[in-house]
């Protein structure tokens, strides 16, 4: 057998999907396609980039370069690549938003020889409250607390009111808000992904966690999510 | 409009053809060490349907596959976050970036660089075919050959230093 033979015969065998997949079938077009209409719109992506505040991030002693429009959406080309400066801005970010009952901030810190955004930090802890909340959610649907569900439904409609902004269609993927936007917040493309999570909220809210279950599944990687009492 | 698409044919149908790739998709996943590779699948299709405009409906599996690994190196960078403390709590979440079913594969694959390993299993494991793997990774077909030509290479000398007997193919592999 030849080196190629012996690699595809490797191939690990395939594990049938367990998920019903006519239900998320249904679930995925039960919202409108980029495709659907005679000028498609781009749907969600939810960019990496994130922002928190810029004035407490000047403070840590980072190089940084700032080209800004101050009346509106510009590049943003501020860098970390200490990581102290991005423990710090992380921290501040926790500080403005909420976790579900029990649950703690996981540690995060920059990788190693990466550097990024400096609104980065505080967008990765609205992500981190969001899914938290999400996967509280589902818990508490499935359990038929409602008490953890309200709480759940008002913790992210709070988030998504106050910590997450859309940017401009076209936008690059270093764009930041316009000056004075209240830290932290994560930035949505303009492509629907913002409108498609509150269509899973609005599922969760009527009783069906499909939609905030998978994107709990999707993006809990290592949270510790405590169960709901 | 897709120029795959047929000018009568809804967007569920023609979603519906990229959807048949929710196992594929899956599988990618997983052999590239994902935790959950039905979460990533299914999000992968999720994207496809906001972005149906933008997927080749003739073969979406390129496309596919360029949105499952940006969602795994999402969950990657998750992981990597996370302190030694964390790890030492938890080494059973350090997945290898890929598992074969032959651990002398695994090994020759883990020791090529990332792209290489990719360029050979894309077409290898997934059945890309050379110019459908050029497109999932973002280059040009010649430069895509060249990479498979190179990682095929080292891949035969990785096996071959593990031991593997040599055979004509191997031989010839390292004579190039």
């Amino acid at each position: 057998m030849n080196a190629m033979d012996r690699l595809r015969a490797s191939r690990p065998v395939s594990v049938p999907i367990e998920a019903d997949r006519e239900a998320l079938f249904d679930r995925i077009v039960a919202t409108p396609p980029s495709g659907a209409g005679p000028r498609p719109a781009r749907r969600r992506r939810k960019l990496v980039l994130v922002a928190v505040g810029v004035a407490v991030a000047l403070t840590a002693g980072t190089a940084v370069a700032v080209s800004t429009d101050l009346f509106g959406w510009h590049t943003d080309n501020t860098f970390i690549k200490d990581p102290r400066v991005w423990r710090k801005l992380y921290r501040d970010a926790t500080h403005e938003l909420r976790l579900p009952p029990g649950m703690a901030w996981p540690y995060r810190t920059l990788a190693p020889n990466t550097i990024t955004n400096r609104s980065e930090p505080g967008g990765m802890a609205v992500g981190i409250s969001q899914t938290a909340w999400e996967c509280y959610w589902t818990e508490a649907i499935r359990a038929g607390d409602t008490g953890a569900e309200r709480s759940a439904q008002a913790a992210l409609t709070d988030l998504v009111r106050h910590h997450v902004v859309v940017a401009p269609p076209g936008s690059p993927e270093n764009v930041a808000p316009p000056a004075g936007t209240r830290p932290p917040f994560a930035i949505y493309a303009s492509d629907g992904g913002i409108q498609y999570v509150k269509h899973n909220y609005a599922l969760a809210a009527a009783g069906d966690p499909s939609g905030v279950a998978q994107s709990c599944r999707a993006n809990r990687g290592d949270l510790q999510i405590p169960p709901v009492r | 409009m897709n120029p795959d698409q047929h000018p009568k044919e809804g967007p569920e149908a023609r979603f519906r053809r990229v959807f048949a790739h929710l196992q594929p998709v899956a599988d990618y996943a997983a052999r590239r060490g994902s935790s959950d590779p039905e979460a990533i699948a299914a999000e992968t299709m999720a994207i496809a349907w906001r972005r149906l405009d933008r997927v080749p409906l003739d073969d979406p599996r390129p496309w596919l596959f360029v949105t499952a690994r940006n969602l795994l190196m999402a969950e990657r960078r998750r992981n990597s976050r996370r302190s030694h403390a964390d790890r030492a709590l938890a080494p059973q979440e350090a997945a290898p970036a890929v598992e074969s079913a032959d651990p002398a594969v695994t090994r020759a694959l883990q020791a090529l660089p990332e792209r290489d390993r990719e360029a050979l299993l894309l077409v290898a494991w997934e059945d890309l075919t050379p110019a459908q793997a050029a497109e999932a990774l973002g280059i040009a077909p010649v430069a895509f050959r060249v990479r498979l030509l190179r990682a095929r290479r080292r891949f035969a000398r990785s096996l071959a230093a593990d031991g593997l007997p040599t055979t004509p193919d191997v031989l010839e592999v390292k004579s190039t």
